[in-house]
Order: C-alpha cells, then structure tokens, then sequence
C-alpha cells in the first residue's frame, strides 16, 4: 500500500518538475526555434521548422543587405559588431573601476570603521533609486560637459552604480577574514597598504573574481542609461537589440539569433557564479 | 615623485587616515557622477527650462515650486505610481508563491535534482532586454501564445492582440518580470529551508510532527529574516522595472496602459523634453522613496544587523 | 515483561558494523546506561530504539510489541538529544506544548500539561520566556520536558552533558538524577563519561566495538569487572594493571611480575582451571592498595614515591616499584622521594586472562 503510494508521489513530482520545466524553458525554445526558421515560417505555430536554415545568424555577421529599411540600420553586421565592442570595453573599463574601487571602500568600512552609516544608508539608497530618476538631470549633465555619447560617461555612470553592489559583496569576503591574521602583520610594522596587497587580496581572490563577474553582468546588460546617454557612437548591444524589437521590419528570425547570442556568454557566466552569488547576496547580508 | 610618494605612504600609516584614504576614489567618484547631477535635479526642478528654448540650464527661469504644484495634480503621474505598485503588489506576491512552490517540488533528493536545479535557474541569467524580446516574440499576433498555447487550452487559435489591450499589455510585463525572478525567489528560500538545522527537523519529527507541520511550524518561521529581506528586496528591483516594458510596449504602450514611473519619466525627459519637470517629478519620487524606506522598512532591515 | 527489550541488534554502515551484537532488557522505572568510548556503537543503539536508524538485523519490542517497523513518533518514545535542539524562535511555553500541538490536544489540556511538567522541572517562571537567553540547565530541562509531557513509555537520552563545562556539568548531573527521580520512567542513557554513569543508571551496559562487555549494576561492575576493558575503564584513577606469569616456585605458586610476585598457592587450583595460559594480567584499584610507611606484614613490598597529586582529602601516589609505576589512593604523611610499603589484598586483586581478555579472578 506504501509502496503504490510512494509510486503516485513520484509520478506526481516528476509531472509538476516538467511542468516547471516547460515554462522555463518555453521562451528559449521559442528563440532557438525562430532563429532557425526561414522567414515563411516566422508566422506559423510549428516549434521544429520545417527548413531549418541558418541565415539568420549567418546574416547577422556578414550580410550587407539592407534589411527592415528603416534608416538608422544599414546592415545589421555593422550593426552589431560595433555595439559588441563598445559593449565590451563599457562593461569591462567600469567592472574593473568598480571592483577596485569597491574594494577600498570594502576594505575600508570593514576594516576601519570608515564611513561611518551615512555611507552605508547612501549604499543602500542607490540601490533603491530608480534609474529614470536620474535621466533629466544626467543628460544635462553630460550636454555640459560633453559627455554625452561618449565611453567615459557610460563608463563613469556605470561605475559609479554598481560600486554598491562591489562593495557589499566584497565587503561579505573582506569580514570572513580573521583580523586577527593582518593584525599579526601591522605589529610587524607591516604598512597598511602592504597588508592590503599581500595578505587580504590573495586571500579573497575568488570573490572579487565573482564580484567582477556579476559587476560585469550588470553592466553588460544595462539598458535605461545607455539608451538615453548613446545616440550613435556608443550604442552598446542591449540597446541594440531593443532596436530591433521596436523597428519597422519584423525580422523575427534574425532578432531571436541576436537575442541568443546576447544571451549565451551572460548564462555562462551565470553558472560560473552561481555558487558564490548565493553567499554574497542572501547570507552575508542576513548575518 | 618618490618623495611625495614616500611621505603619503608615511602619513597614511595611522589607521584613520588610512581608512580616510581608502575610501578616497569612492568619494570622488560618487560626488562627480552622482551627487552633482542630484544637485542639478533639485535646482532644475526649481525652473522651467527647456534645451530647445535657446538658452543655457543655469541661465533657465526660476519658477519656484510651480512643477510641485503641476505634480500634484498630475493624473498621469498618479496613474503612473499606481500603475507600478499594483505591478509590484501583483509581481511580488506571485513569485513568492510560485518560488515556495517549486522549493516544495524541490525538497528531498530525487533523480536528476541538479540538472532540474540548473535549468530552474536560467532564467536568472538571461539579459533583461532579451527577456523582453523573448517576450515580445512570443506573444506576437502569430507567435507561440496565441498558436499553441491558447490552442491546448480553448481548443481553437486565438487571436488576441495582447500588446493591444491595456490589461493584456499589462499582463505580459508582469508574467515576463515573475519569469525572470521566479527563480530568485526559489533560490533563497530553498538555501534557507536547507540551512535549518537538521536536529531541530529531527527533533519535530520524534515529537509527531508531519513534514507539513514541520514546514509550517519550524521551517518557515525560522526563515522568516531571510524572506523578509527577499520580499523587500525584490520589491525595490520590481518598482524599477523600466527595460521590459520599454521593449515590450515601447515604453507605456498601449496608450499608457504599461506607463510605469520610470517609463512615465523617462519620456518626459527624452521624449517631451520636458526636463524641469521631469527634475521635479523625479525629486518627489526620490523624496517618497526615502520616507518609505525610513518609516517602513528600515526597522525590519536594520533590526538584524 | 520489560518495558523495553533489544534482540541481537546489528547495524552495519557500509562496511562499517557500528553495532555486532546487542541485547538487553530495560524494566519500568529502570535507568540503563549505555556506556563507552566513541565510536563503540552505543548512540547508534540509542537511535535504533527511537526508530531514526533501522537495525540491519535484531528485533525491538516496546511493552511487548514489535516495533522495528513503526516510526519514531509511533513508538512512545521520548528523545533528548545531545544538544537539546530546543526549537530556538518558541518560548518555553511552546516548545513543551509542541508535541501535543502537533496531536491537536484541547488548549485546556495542553495548559494543563504544560504547567504540570514546568512545575515539575522548575520551569514555572520562564515558560512565556524564548528560548533564546536561557542557560544551558535550562535548556535541558525544557527538551526533557518536552519529551516527557507526551507520557512516553521510555525515555532516551543521548549524552546531554557531554557539551557542557566539567563545573557545570557536575550541577546538572545532581539534577538528571533528582529529575529521574521525579519522573520516574524507563530510560535508556547513553554517555562515555563513567561518572555519570555510575551516579545516574541502575544498571550499565559497557560497550566497545559494538557489542556490550558487561552490563550490571555500578557497584558489580565496579568490583567485578567481566573484562580488562571494562576494568581499564571504570574507575578514576583507572585500575593499575600488570602482566605476569603464573609459575610454580619452590612448591608454591606465584604471580610473577618481574618486581614483585604474589602468592597466590591458596587459590592455584581456580585459576589453574579457569585460565587458558600462564600469562595473566593483575589489576588492583589504586584505592584498594594499602599504604604504610613501615613494614608491617613479610608480604609488603617497598616502592619509592615519584609524585603526589593532592586531592585534599586524600591523595593519589605515584609509586615507583622496581620497574613498575603504581598509583595508590590514600592518606600518609610523605613526601617525595621516601620510601613505602604496599600490599596486595587477594580480595581485592583481579585477575584476566592476557588472551581472552577475561576475568578469571
């Protein structure tokens, strides 16, 4: 009678888990399906196309045909090579400055009481503000000084955001060390600074390797500011492809290839992450 | 340059100076990027301005607090904070019941857990705006939605229009925003339930407990911090939200059926141009947040510290 | 019939087998101590009676009643764990109403209980109280409680007091035992701490590698230990024990321990046939060795004083005799470096077999 039972349970999980499942992974599907799909197929409800074909990502990359018509696109292999490399140099100048910077204001709140709670309320505050917030006085801002469609904003602004995230995170490694270790060292007539690089930086390697992954994420995949801030010099691929959700030609195929290949390089490097994401997030912050 | 270097690292020995210096470029870079352009927000919204009129922002009118004034009577404004709590209000909720839900389906060891764990999880990962454009795509005139899925369940293909209609409209933004987090929701109340000492299950369970009792009883109050904290968390994110609605229904669409607070001003910046208010709206905003934060939430999250 | 009996219990984990061989009986109002050194098996004992591990093999009957088969919670059994797992975010109240709660008793019933039980432990005072600030005494109180107050029909407890400093440890014990005087019920305790286990069972069960060496009362087990292992373990300081040969010498027989030898040619036939070889083991207790300063009998045997432990009222002698290092319990006025004499009362020697490890004598 147990054994029946346990059987039904089984079963019943097992269902519940692949409805779960499809849900999930639905969207994705529905991406890699259309990616494939000729564009006579774009329209109809069939998952598997029937002629699958690889154009749309091949034309992503080498086509020089005019597609959609509209006028800020000529093709969409310009399209996307440059948003690609702003969006690299972008997200990784701001992860980097954010990191470091991050770290010494981790180290410094942790270790030296520095700051004191205005910074921590001012940490918090930013993670709160809405972005749009910020539009209005930004852009005239920037028209000022110049900076508008220009790397050193974007760069600038992002760093400037997601320093509460650096910080928080390392400051979570940086008071997993035992004080006592650089204690140890300071009596030594260690300077501060030598402590610092020798002691608590390779200890923590690993998170602020995670930090600067997730950092990098984050800005990688900004889009508020970086729509409003770009105008043609320093589109970045998230705006990109918000492009091409709104233009005139429904280039259905093309945009789920794009869609995907945005997407693959952040899952991986979601997964890589993922361990260390948890204990930086949910746990440090509770203790 | 060696002596100037020589007697900084001298001078920064003692310990508050050190720290000073730590957070030195933190400073320099919060006051440069932030804390001018917040200082250009409170002085805008004092004027009206607008950058085609031919004059430069300094030199813009001053016209005291008559964008208060517009603000308060805003329909649009008002509509656009409802808009967004209900969103909030519907989104939280739902991935909260639907994270604890998967975290139930997830308890206990099973063939296949982690690979089912890792495709839960995706969703997590993906860029917002291609969330968006996935969910753009499917629910398309022709697309997945209407075709298939509405197929199984009515029977029939249904053509509906659904960035057409308001609550429609409105519907997506909010299933694309519980796709996405669902997960989240799922992680930390499953790495909290796991973090419960085993004794104490063990514990319950010699004294009678059934498992559901046991979750009720001893799991979930025993988490409670750590949910609190999630909720209010993903509440702040989800008030935000601002690039799926933007790809979804171009910023608002239908009409302003999806207008959300951050969509309503981004588009009195970039789209009216209307900086001043947008500076104005934006500060009453900012003003309602902090008080919220410091009346409401700040007790729960400062209390655990 | 007992209240608990365990049949030829065995637990195998892996390759592991935690538990060989156990069997025993457990009456009414009886405390069992299970005692041993980590690892012999004598909590996976414990957790196999409560139904939280499942016996490879062997049988467990409560009140008669098969019950290898039943769930914990169905056992009547009452669990106290070795750190209490008080449920931490509950007030006192609470956690000792919980088993109850989780039947569904009237809340009339479940006050009346409750403040049965809390009266009884001296738990009065803090039952609205978290859980959270209370000391560790407390503490153990409230998870006896809370085990007790579902009228189980055997308590078990698995080391309560291992986690506790020594000075603490000493007052809670007095209260384990003013405690199980109140209640009253089957216990089955488990601990390595010797001392606990003499104040605190009728009867102990001493086990090692899985299987009970002897299981008696405290006094038996202290004067007449089944095993070496049982005799090296009871006792503090532990019994001294020596290697030597049974020789016939002159007509008489004697234990040769290379510095000394006993007589024993009054009791030779005994132990000629109990024994399986001429290598034996003696044990005397240090506080079973007499002490003088003079010769007083042709049988003393001289040994030197290396070191003296003053305990207050007595002290604990290190002697040096011959080769051999002797402790000895007892109250003289010496000092280190002089000179006494210690006799070996046949009463109270033990004799074991070196291969069998059994006691002969």
């Amino acid at each position: 009678m147990a054994r029946m039972e346990q059987i039904v349970k089984l079963a019943a999980r097992y269902a519940l888990l692949i409805v779960v499942l499809l849900w999930t992974l639905g969207p994705v599907v529905w991406m890699i399906s259309l990616s494939l799909k000729p564009p006579t197929e774009w329209y109809s409800p069939n998952i598997i196309p029937e002629k699958p074909i690889l154009d749309n990502y091949i034309n992503l990359f080498i086509s020089t045909v005019p597609i959609g018509g509209t006028y800020f696109m000529t093709s969409i292999a310009e399209a996307i090579t440059r948003p690609f490399i702003n969006s690299l140099i972008i997200a990784s100048i701001s992860t980097i400055l954010a990191v470091s910077i991050g770290f010494l204001a981790a180290y410094g709140v942790s270790r030296y009481k520095a700051g004191g709670t205005f910074t921590i309320f001012f940490t918090l505050l930013t993670r709160m503000i809405p972005g749009a917030t910020f539009v209005a006085p930004l852009m005239v801002y920037y028209a000022t000084l110049r900076f508008l469609d220009t790397y050193q904003a974007l760069i600038l602004l992002y760093t400037a955001v997601t320093l509460t995230y650096a910080i928080w995170i390392l400051k979570g490694f940086i008071d997993e060390i035992p004080p006592e270790w650089e204690e140890a060292a300071l009596l030594e007539g260690a300077h501060p600074w030598t402590i610092v690089t020798q002691v608590t930086i390779p200890l923590i390697k690993g998170g602020i390797a995670a930090s600067a992954l997730f950092i990098f994420i984050l800005n990688w995949t900004e889009f508020l500011f970086a729509l409003v801030i770009s105008v043609t010099q320093v589109i970045t691929l998230p705006v990109q492809i918000s492009m091409y959700a709104s233009a005139v030609g429904r280039m259905y195929g093309s945009q789920a290839a794009l869609g995907l290949i945005a997407t693959i390089p952040m899952v991986i490097i979601g997964y890589v992450i993922q361990k260390h994401l948890i204990t930086g997030f949910t746990f440090g912050r509770v203790r | 340059m060696r002596m100037a270097l020589r007697k900084i690292a001298e001078w920064s020995r003692s310990p508050k100076k050190f720290g000073r210096l730590l957070m030195l470029p933190l400073n320099i870079v919060q006051n440069f990027v932030l804390i001018i352009p917040f200082g250009i927000m409170i002085f805008l919204s004092f004027t009206t301005w607008h950058p085609l009129a031919g004059v430069e922002w300094w030199q813009a009118p001053i016209s005291g607090i008559s964008s208060f004034a517009k603000a308060f009577s805003d329909a649009r404004f008002h509509w656009a904070l409802i808009r967004t709590v209900i969103f909030v209000a519907g989104v939280v909720p739902i991935e909260f019941l639907l994270g604890l839900g998967i975290t139930l389906l997830f308890l206990g060891e099973f063939r296949g857990k982690k690979i089912f764990t890792s495709i839960v999880l995706y969703p997590m990962m993906v860029p917002l705006v291609v969330v968006g454009l996935s969910f753009f795509l499917m629910f398309q005139d022709y697309g997945p939605v209407n075709l298939i899925l509405l197929k199984m369940i009515f029977g029939e293909e249904k053509m509906i229009s659904w960035f057409l209609d308001p609550t429609l409209a409105f519907l997506t933004i909010m299933l694309a925003d519980i796709w996405q987090w669902t997960p989240l929701m799922f992680l930390i109340i499953y790495s909290g339930l796991v973090a419960v000492p085993a004794r104490l299950i063990e514990a319950a369970k010699v004294l009678g407990a059934s498992p559901m009792q046991i979750l009720r009883r001893i799991q979930l109050p025993l988490i409670k911090p750590i949910l609190t904290i999630a909720l209010i968390i993903r509440g702040l994110e989800a008030f935000k939200v601002f690039d799926t609605v933007f790809i979804m229904t171009g910023a608002g669409g239908p009409g302003t059926a999806t207008e959300t607070i951050s969509a309503y001003i981004y588009k009195l910046a970039i789209l009216y141009n209307n900086l001043s208010y947008a500076a104005a709206v934006s500060l009453i905003l900012l003003l309602a947040l902090a008080l919220v934060t410091r009346v409401a939430i700040r007790p729960i999250v400062v209390k655990p510290e | 019939m007992a209240k608990l009996v365990v049949k030829n219990l065995r637990k195998v984990f892996g390759d592991f087998e935690a538990v060989k061989d156990v069997s025993f009986e457990v009456n009414e109002r009886e405390t069992i101590c299970l005692l041993g050194p980590s690892g012999c098996g004598k909590t996976t004992t414990l957790r196999m009676i409560a139904g939280l591990e499942t016996p490879t093999s062997g049988h467990i009957y409560i009140d008669d009643v098969l019950v290898n088969d039943v769930p914990p919670q169905k056992r009547g059994i009452g669990l106290v764990f070795q750190d209490y797992a008080v449920f931490p975010h509950m007030s006192v109240f609470e956690n000792l109403a919980f088993g109850l709660k989780v039947r569904k008793t009237p809340k009339q019933e479940i006050t009346a209980k409750v403040d049965e039980i809390a009266r009884l432990l001296g738990l009065g005072d803090l039952l609205y109280k978290s859980v959270k600030g209370l000391g560790l005494s407390e503490i153990q109180r409230v998870a006896i409680g809370r085990s007790v107050i579902l009228d189980p029909k055997i308590l078990l407890l698995d080391e309560p007091l291992s986690n506790v400093d020594a000075k603490v440890r000493e007052r809670m014990r007095s209260e384990l035992k003013r405690i199980q005087k109140e209640i009253d019920i089957a216990t089955v305790y488990v601990t390595h701490d010797q001392l606990e286990a003499m104040t605190l069972g009728d009867r102990i069960a001493v086990m090692k590698d899985g299987l009970i060496e002897q299981m008696a009362k405290p006094d038996e087990i202290y004067a007449s230990p089944h095993t070496l292992f049982v005799a090296e373990f009871i006792g503090s300081p532990s019994m001294n024990l020596f290697e030597c040969e049974l020789i016939d010498r002159e007509g008489r027989v004697v234990l040769d321990a290379k510095d000394f030898t006993i007589d024993v040619t009054d009791f030779a036939e005994t132990i000629k046939d109990t024994a399986t070889s001429p290598e034996l083991v003696v044990g005397i207790r240090p506080e079973d060795i007499p002490l003088n300063i003079k010769k007083v009998s042709p049988k003393a045997i001289r040994g030197e004083v290396q070191l003296i432990e003053s305990l207050g009222a007595s002290s604990i002698y290190h002697l040096k005799v011959g080769q051999k290092s002797l402790l000895a319990r007892g109250f003289l006025e010496v000092k280190v470096g002089n000179k006494v004499w210690i006799m070996f009362d046949m009463d109270k020697l033990h004799l074991f077999d070196e291969k069998t490890k059994v006691a002969i004598w």
